[in-house]
């Protein structure tokens, strides 16, 4: 038994599709003539937000030691739990850190350390190219997050910290 | 009748005065401070200066409290309550007067919590945060002043101190050892030493609790651990029998620092330096970690399985020398000695000895010469107490050493036993011909009671994680005594207890819940 399939009549305008052609190839020219927004990676860069929250970085002191006192704020903030922190003191008897150690790959990037840090020691920074070949080599020590480069994230301003 | 035994009552039972604070019904004897008054009530009013154990000074000025009908201001720590007063703590005027004493105090404090070792536990830091003012005013640099050895374990990190003399008065009083003092006057003013001495007394330590501030930090414990990362664990300090009542702190499983934890009836809110530096050997790392059993030339590792039964097999039917430490709890040491009951013979124990260093402050409390923690506890339970460990054990007898120092245990010894079953934290050297080792949990890894010399039973409660298979003292010995058919396996410590409760004298009536935190004498009274 053969089956009937209902038919609809619908009208030239609903079922003709040179009307939707034309308008896509209309959508078309009218990008070409708008700014490019795709850019040339590697070779061009994407200029970054500057609260953009990327991986870490440790600021110095003058002498060329971290600015961290390992008060112990950050890992006790970190939601993620990234970061271990072994308390010491340098030559000096100053507090300082023994083990500093941030594992990027647990990282949230929610940039809690760096409001947390009293000292204006850690930072998440501007910056996203973080592969590796191995799990462990994104255990970045205090020597590697001293290391870094990289301009650090602005989360607030300044002059006006408390957003008023 | 009534006329002669008035006085005696009134000795026993003070005038109770009633008042109200924050709202609070309260009731107190004649003569208590509003600031203990408070206490009771559940109110805690703000305070530095004041300590219970140490007389009053009332020179921080923080305890500020607003007593109706008064004209002024009140110091809750040095005004008596009295019948029907009413005192507000968080009036506009209290807290107006106590923001201000917060300024003074925060003027040349130099705020670097993030380096203070007091950071989480400090008064200065709560009370300012509860009620004291956002910004300071002050706008000129503040003084500095550099930080100064105290000697003994103490550090003083002098820009901190607030100037509260809780020390200088601990030392005056409690330790008659007159060594702090104010120096110099105004902004300038200091907690100095006096000329040529040292806080080397035996408790100065206590010093570095008894200051409410970072000022005064433990050389041992600096810059080791921030306090909130710290678990704390009600215990009993094992350095002599005096049982002085701790807190042990430990972080990831390492113990980090021991403090004084307050019970009135034995060391109010002291510890000596000698048990508070006295914690490493819990943190030591060469433990026996899963039950040993002789096999030909070596000892091989055995689960508990094995080992339980290869015990019982050893031990069913001999005489037992049980060679314990004092350092065992009250119900390791009853599993022991039912153990000697069921198969016969002696256990024995010796004490280490030192020179006592009395606290002269309080009557009573002392580092005793005995240097460990549950001898008094041992001699109850049947154990002879001897100068040289191993007197007494005859040819053919099974020798236990049950965590004793096997220092002075010589080969030769060793050859008279039938065999040797060790039940330790560790294995030393002379006892590597053991035919079993069972390996428990020691100190801070086992909840259970210790007797000190006055009798009291007090609990020590659980503060890491034992390494490996170790398990509890009281466990092992009831898993043998219980393959040995002589007795039960038990589950908790507080099931040991009921049972020795029920069987020793001295420890009728008593229950873990009825010791509480404060402990209870055996019958038979304090000695």
């Amino acid at each position: 038994m053969a089956i009937t399939v209902k038919r609809v009549s619908r009208h030239v305008e609903q079922t003709s599709y040179v009307k939707a052609t034309l308008q896509g190839m209309a959508s078309t020219l009218k990008q070409m003539f708008e700014p490019k927004v795709t850019i040339q990676y590697p070779e061009q860069r994407w200029e970054l937000s500057p609260r953009w929250r990327g991986t870490h970085r440790m600021l110095t002191k003058e002498d060329g030691k971290a600015r961290c006192v390992a008060c112990g704020l950050c890992p006790s903030v970190c939601p993620s739990n990234c970061i271990k922190l072994v308390p010491g003191e340098d030559e000096n008897g100053n507090r300082y850190p023994l083990v500093f150690e941030i594992d990027e790959f647990r990282c949230i990037f929610c940039g809690y350390c760096q409001e947390v840090c009293p000292e204006d020691a850690i930072h998440v920074g501007q910056h996203y190219e973080n592969s590796e070949y191995s799990r462990e080599g994104h255990v970045y020590d205090l020597e590697r997050l001293m290391a870094q480069t990289h301009p650090v994230s602005t989360l607030w301003d300044a002059t006006d910290p408390r957003g008023e | 009748m009534a006329t002669t035994a008035e006085p005696t009552t009134a000795v026993t039972q003070p005038k109770m005065v009633n008042l109200t604070i924050e709202g609070r019904p309260v009731s107190v004897p004649e003569g208590t401070s509003i600031l203990e008054a408070g206490k009771r009530a559940g109110v805690l009013i703000p305070h530095y200066c004041y300590h219970p154990a140490l007389s009053i000074a009332g020179n921080c000025r923080m305890c500020l409290v607003d007593v109706e009908k008064a004209p002024k201001l009140a110091p809750a720590c040095a005004t008596a309550a009295a019948e029907g007063q009413v005192v507000h703590i968080y009036t506009e005027k209290a807290l107006e007067a106590r923001k201000g004493v917060l300024e003074m105090l925060l003027i040349n404090h130099p705020l670097d919590c993030p380096i203070c070792d007091k950071s989480g536990e400090c008064e200065l830091q709560d009370f300012t945060y509860q009620e004291g003012p956002a910004e300071s005013r002050l706008r000129d640099p503040k003084r500095f002043n550099p930080v100064e050895d105290f000697g003994g374990d103490v550090l003083y990190t002098t820009s901190r101190c607030i100037l509260c003399t809780r020390c200088v008065r601990f030392m005056d009083e409690m330790a008659q050892d007159t060594v702090l003092n104010v120096t110099e006057r105004g902004d300038r003013a200091l907690i100095g030493k006096f000329e040529g001495k040292d806080l080397t007394h035996e408790w100065a330590g206590n010093v570095i609790d008894l200051c409410p501030v970072g000022a005064l930090l433990s050389k041992d414990s600096l810059n080791k651990a921030r306090s909130w990362e710290l678990d704390h664990a009600p215990s009993i300090c094992t350095g002599c029998s005096q049982g002085c009542n701790i807190s042990i702190d430990t972080r990831d499983n390492m113990v980090i620092r021991f403090r004084p934890r307050p019970n009135e009836h034995v060391n109010k809110y002291f510890m000596c330096d000698t048990g508070r530096l006295d914690y490493r050997w819990i943190n030591r790392q060469d433990r026996v970690e899963v039950p040993l059993v002789r096999r030909g030339e070596s000892l091989a590792a055995a689960d508990w399985d094995v080992a339980i039964p290869a015990t019982a097999a050893l031990l069913d039917g001999h005489r037992v020398f049980v060679a314990a430490s004092a350092n065992l709890s009250n119900e390791t040491l009853y599993l022991l000695s039912q153990l000697i009951r069921a198969n016969g013979g002696t256990g024995a124990f010796t004490v280490l000895t030192g020179p006592e260093a009395p606290l002269p402050g309080v009557p009573d409390l002392s580092l005793r010469a005995d240097r460990a923690a549950n001898g008094d506890g041992a001699t109850l339970l049947g154990f002879r107490r001897t100068a040289s460990l191993l007197d007494g054990l005859t040819a053919g007898d099974v020798l236990i050493v049950a965590d004793a120092d096997a220092a002075n245990i010589t080969p030769a010894q060793l050859a008279l036993a039938a065999a040797v079953i060790v039940i330790g934290t560790t294995l030393p050297e002379n006892l590597r011909t053991a035919a079993i080792v069972l390996p428990i949990a020691n100190h801070a890894e086992e909840d259970g009671t210790f007797t000190n010399l006055r009798g009291r039973v007090q609990r020590f409660y659980q503060a890491k994680a034992a390494p490996g298979m170790a398990r509890p003292s009281w466990w092992v010995v009831g898993d043998v005594l219980a393959a040995l058919g002589k007795g039960n396996a038990y589950y908790l410590a507080s099931e040991v207890f009921a049972a020795m409760a029920s069987d020793v004298s001295a420890f009728a009536g008593m229950t873990y819940d009825a010791l509480g935190m404060r402990g209870l004498v055996v019958s038979g009274g304090a000695k």
